[in-house]
């Protein structure tokens, strides 16, 4: 059968995968198409309804593997398409059952932003069914994969460590060697991984990165490489080609119709590129280029979820902003209304990265961002354009021209640079202390401190931790966490959304929500319609649901009035109205009870006593005592009391006699008696 | 007293009123409604030949004010006035208001409702008649009192506190400890008197496990006095029936035979005319049972009693008003079907709490084997001032199985509301449940087994789950892309 002839799939030991790449002819793909290039490019808006439409190709296309996983996808799922990631891989092992699906996980951070327990790294490592685990840290500080590596390799899935790359003077092959030197202790040899050169910002020149793999290659002869790479620069062809004269085994690509400008490089050109130069690729062209055509038929509704900053960006090697991030922070500035100061916030972020060092990626590139996105801002309030122009000077002669030498600048000088941290974010001032793990050339210097944290920064300074986050982070009670969800969600959460809470807790409570109300919607209706509805009378959308057809069709869309819209619908022919509020309906406010000293009504009913038959009606600053009866609500003819919980005095009586309530509503607000 | 019915005034609404109105068009009676403000489009005015609004919508001021309904009858030229069930269907005050004002009363005379609206009184007759009651004691005045009763009948908790007046499961109260009791004398005794103007109470030994058991009767004013089996109503939620059934599968048919003439013996000996039924508790455990009350009145679950024995019991009530004698004996009747009953509230499944608002849209059940008694239509609203009850399911077959069998094809795959809540997916669950097809369950099956039976809903269905992507779709269409996306 065509399945087992693939050269590889899931289900094969770590080291027959890796036998396997060692033995290519050439170099395999990793088809980048459902995750890193639609973060890239698309801001990760990209749905599994049309991602899965890609499924059949990828599964005759002699892929390494295929990315669909991890990074910003897990999250954005949850905030925006209002998917999970485990509905997605469930659907993706569905059509594409002998394609390796590779996620991207950032050590200690997994698919968050900032350092998990060592536990909860380990319990939701076990629990996401996932072949190839490309692994990352933005610090290169390899002991925070150790908790990720040994789950993966335990359960006898792919560990894939990756160096994250920049260009830099600091970052030299030695140091890069240091850094190899440790993952391959780490993992037991190169037997079982692939080690990934991580070019996240797309800056790797190409004849830096063919000594890079060259060095590599001649310490480490039998370890698989893969090089991925961005092609923010406008280098990425021959980057890549370069990766593969020097021995890399698999490249990153994605579809040449998905490509813009901060995703990876287009997946036919490169096959081209690469046999031309006499390098056999590992892809079966006719099913690529049907993949390629596929992305045609739905890219076009996904143009409002590109980049406003259009075009390759060769000055990424020095701002170094990270693919991944370009079009969520262009978003941002956008929203925001300072998309104007974006070549100042580059520009301040191309000097930053040079005082402070590590590696602009996730969640490095966040704090990158924000700091220097908020310098700018600040200035920029404070005094204008001006302003921001003389932090840009004050920075560049710190750097360019004293050499960081703090004591060379003018006292004035001085004294501005020791503020310039001092709004700086909460992670950023984490980062400092050593809560993500040890900085890749040593903590900055001490101006840095004083600038952060101000008269205190001698005790926070003392407070560095030289150790992993997951030697320091004390355990989180699962199972507490878990019956905490079940309260919050009224029912016993599954093992999924438990994951997903322990990753992002406030918005996957957000996305219960949105599923409880709207069901299984992500998942049925195409894009255009995902996003706009339908516009027109007689405009309809055909899905099937569970094995069922199912069509609805617009009839009108009434005019606005107080709020309030109706709509019109045939749901499979029978006529519906749907009544939608529009942000400016008015709501009737019902106040819910909240918190014990809260007593709310137990049933929808009619309250027809505040009181009791025996002390007759009830007011603010009564005392009443445990057990007795303090309202009777009448609900269907049964009379149902309420009692004080405890001994309590009334603060507020929040309904009045024969007024309606609904379940829930507050009636009571008490004061606990001691 | 061989008048005959010229216009008959249904004193009702829902379920009853239209159930009473169908067996009068099938006899081309025609058919007065009555009804509150909120009821003005209800089915059962529509169903009506003409209908009367009688006053707003708290029950004192329309269902339950006698003048106006007699009034109504008499402007309307109906010469007969069916109470249905709830309301005054066992108001003696009422019954006799109505035969003063010259009109017929399709009941009991109103003497023998107000003997058995009285428990205590009821009970005397019961004994009278040798029929077992509960060790208890009538009009409870306090605390001390039942505590002394209970002390020298060397009962022990639980015991049930009772309005002397009640029925439907209203001023009812379980009394599981001795601190309880006080608390439950008053709630027992304020709903007593808001459901009743009476608030005498009884207490009474509770019987643990106990089935409920009852016969209905049906007697003419010629002395022949005929029951029509029993029907097992041993499943309720608070006191209140959910799901009933003819025959019970919990006797046999000695058993059988015995509490059905024992019934007869007691209708026989009060006098009783028209139908009523007999209700009984039924120990498991000792196979003992012991009178509980007459319901001197059509009752809920009487469509299974038509369903095993063919017969129209409304229309068997409409022959005795009229003073006709039975053109059947008690040998006639063979049932030859096992029928099954469930009652269809608004209200929500897992907390039972009522829930009012308009029926969207409603999917009356069909098929083979099925019978659908319904108060609403879609469209309609369920106003908060009445009786959560809307429709009543009933399916029979020629065993009980093939009954079950159809009721879950009904609750499953057949029957839909939307805009209210309803019972459906928990008497799905209880009809599925394992003890329940043995036929082993008693009065608590539901509080005990609560758990089990909501961890049985169905989680999803395709038809709601539909209706929740139509309206995002709806949202989207009228909001344009949003924020979040």
């Amino acid at each position: 059968m065509e399945t087992h002839s693939k050269i590889f799939r899931p289900g094969m030991s770590p080291r027959e995968i890796v036998e396997r790449a060692r033995g290519l002819d050439g170099v395999a793909i990793t088809c980048t198409g459902m995750r890193d290039a639609g973060q890239s490019d698309f801001k990760n808006r990209h749905r599994i309804h049309d991602l899965r439409t890609l499924a059949p190709f990828y599964e005759e296309m002699n892929l390494f593997s295929s990315e669909c996983h991890g990074g910003a996808r897990w999250h954005v799922g949850i905030m925006n398409r209002k998917e999970s990631p485990f509905e997605e891989i469930e659907i993706l092992r569905q059509e594409m059952p002998s394609v390796l699906l590779q996620t991207l996980i950032r050590e200690t951070n997994l698919w968050g932003y900032r350092p998990y327990p060592k536990n909860v790294i380990e319990y939701v490592v076990a629990n996401v069914d996932i072949d190839v685990w490309r692994c990352f840290s933005f610090l290169n500080d390899i002991r925070n994969m150790r908790a990720v590596a040994e789950v993966v390799m335990k359960r006898g899935r792919l560990f894939q460590p990756a160096i994250s790359f920049t260009q830099a003077d600091w970052t030299t092959d030695e140091y890069y060697l240091s850094v190899v030197h440790d993952i391959v202790d780490l993992c037991g040899g190169t037997d079982e991984i692939i080690l990934c050169i991580k070019d996240m910002a797309g800056v790797g020149s190409p004849e830096r990165i063919r000594t890079l793999i060259d060095s590599i290659k001649q310490s480490y002869p039998e370890l698989v490489v893969q090089y991925h790479r961005h092609a923010t620069d406008g280098l990425a062809m021959p980057a890549l080609l370069a990766a593969a004269q020097a021995g890399a085994n698999i490249l990153d690509a994605e579809e040449d119709s998905l490509t813009r400008f901060y995703g990876q490089a287009p997946l036919l050109g490169l096959h081209a590129y690469l046999e031309e130069s006499g390098i056999k690729v590992l892809l079966n062209r006719e099913a690529a280029e049907k993949a390629v055509q596929k992305v045609r038929e739905w890219i076009g509704h996904y143009e409002w979820a590109e980049s406003p900053f259009k075009g390759f960006d060769h000055n990424v090697t020095r701002h170094r902003m990270p693919g991944g991030a370009f079009p969520s922070s262009f978003e941002q500035a956008e929203k925001g209304g300072f998309l104007h100061l974006m070549p100042a916030i580059l520009k301040v972020m191309s000097l930053y990265n040079r005082i402070v060092k590590y590696f602009d990626v996730t969640p490095g590139s966040q704090i990158t961002w924000v700091t220097c996105s908020g310098i700018v801002n600040k200035y920029d309030k404070e005094k204008g354009l001006s302003g921001v122009e003389h932090v840009i000077k004050l920075l560049g002669k710190f750097v360019d021209e004293k050499g960081q030498d703090f004591s060379a600048m003018e006292p004035e000088e001085q004294e501005e640079l020791l503020t310039l941290f001092r709004n700086a974010p909460g992670d950023f001032k984490n980062l400092l202390l050593g809560g993500y793990g040890k900085l890749p050339m040593g903590w900055p210097d001490e101006w840095v401190y004083q600038s952060a944290f101000g008269a205190e920064w001698e005790e926070r300074l003392a407070e560095r931790k030289e150790l992993s986050p997951l030697d320091t982070l004390e355990p989180d009670d699962l199972e507490k966490i878990r019956s905490d969800l079940g309260v919050t969600i009224g029912r016993p959460p599954t093992e999924e959304e438990f994951i997903l809470y322990l990753m992002h807790p406030k918005d996957a409570l957000t996305m219960f929500e949105f599923r409880e109300k709207y069901g299984e919607t992500p998942f049925v209706l195409p894009t255009d319609v995902w996003r706009e509805g339908l516009k027109n009378c007689k405009d309809k959308v055909e899905f099937d649901l569970w094995g069922k057809p199912y069509c609805i069709e617009l009839v009108s869309i009434g005019s606005e009035h107080e709020g309030l819209i109706h709509v019109v619908m045939k749901v499979n022919n029978k006529t519906r109205v749907y009544t939608v509020e529009t942000p400016r309906a008015k709501k009737a406010e019902i106040r819910m009870a909240q918190g014990p000293d809260e007593i709310g009504a137990p049933i929808n009913g009619n309250v027809w006593r505040i009181g009791n038959s025996d002390r007759g009606t009830l007011k603010s600053g009564d005392i009443v005592h445990k057990g007795e009866e303090i309202a009777n609500l009448e609900a269907m003819k049964m009379e149902n009391a309420i009692v004080a919980p405890f001994d309590a005095q009334v603060v507020e009586i929040a309904v009045r006699l024969n007024d309606s309530v609904q379940e829930g509503q507050l009636l009571f607000v008490l004061k606990r008696l001691e | 007293m061989a008048e005959k019915i010229k216009k008959i005034l249904v004193a009702n609404r829902g379920v009853p009123a239209v159930r009473i109105m169908q067996t009068c068009r099938d006899r081309k009676i025609p058919t007065v409604a009555v009804y509150s403000t909120p009821d003005r489009l209800s089915l059962h005015v529509m169903v009506a030949d003409s209908a009367v609004h009688i006053g707003d919508a708290p029950p004192v001021e329309s269902y339950l004010n006698m003048d106006k309904i007699i009034n109504a009858a008499l402007e309307q030229g109906a010469n007969v006035i069916h109470p249905g069930w709830g309301f005054l269907a066992e108001n003696s005050q009422f019954a006799q208001m109505v035969m003063d004002a010259g009109l017929l009363w399709v009941g009991p005379s109103p003497r023998v409702i107000r003997l058995m609206g009285d428990k205590i009184e009821a009970k005397k007759m019961a004994i009278r008649a040798n029929v077992p009651t509960i060790p208890g004691i009538s009009d409870v005045k306090d605390v001390d009192q039942v505590r002394e009763w209970m002390k020298n009948d060397e009962v022990s908790f639980p015991i049930m506190i009772k309005a002397s007046a009640g029925g439907g499961g209203k001023g009812m109260v379980k009394v599981e400890r001795d601190e309880d009791l006080a608390n439950a004398i008053s709630q027992a005794r304020s709903e007593a008197k808001k459901a009743f103007g009476d608030e005498k109470l009884l207490a009474e030994k509770y019987i643990e496990r106990g089935r409920h058991i009852e016969v209905q009767v049906v007697a003419d004013e010629h002395g022949n006095v005929i029951h029509l089996f029993e029907r097992e109503c041993t499943l309720q939620r608070r006191n209140q029936k959910i799901i009933e059934e003819a025959p019970s599968p919990s006797v046999n048919e000695d058993l059988q035979r015995e509490i059905c003439f024992t019934a007869v013996r007691l209708m026989r000996e009060i006098g009783y005319t028209t139908a009523g039924t007999v209700e009984f508790i039924f120990d498991s455990s000792t196979k003992r049972f012991y009178f509980l009350e007459v319901n001197t009145r059509l009752q809920v679950e009487h469509g299974v009693t038509e369903l095993i024995t063919g017969l129209d019991v409304v229309g068997i009530m409409l022959d005795v008003v009229q003073g006709r004698p039975f053109d059947f004996f008690q040998s006639d009747i063979h049932p030859n079907r096992w029928a099954l009953e469930v009652r269809i509230n608004a209200e929500d499944p897992r907390t039972f709490s009522p829930s009012f608002g308009t029926i969207t849209r409603l999917q009356i059940p069909h098929g083979p084997g099925i019978r659908v008694a319904s108060g609403v239509y879609e469209g309609a609203d369920i106003p908060p001032y009445y009786d959560s009850l809307f429709m009543l399911l009933l399916t029979a077959g020629r065993d009980r199985d093939t009954a079950i069998r159809a009721m879950d094809r009904t609750l499953s795959r057949n029957f839909r509301v939307e805009g209210v809540k309803t019972l459906a997916p928990l008497l799905l669950s209880i009809i599925r449940h394992e003890a329940f097809q043995r036929g082993d369950f008693s009065t608590r099956f539901i509080e005990n087994h609560m758990d089990e039976l909501v961890s049985m809903f169905k989680e999803k269905d395709s038809q709601d789950e539909v209706l929740k992507i139509a309206k995002y779709v709806a949202e989207i269409s009228a909001l344009g892309p949003q924020e979040w996306m």
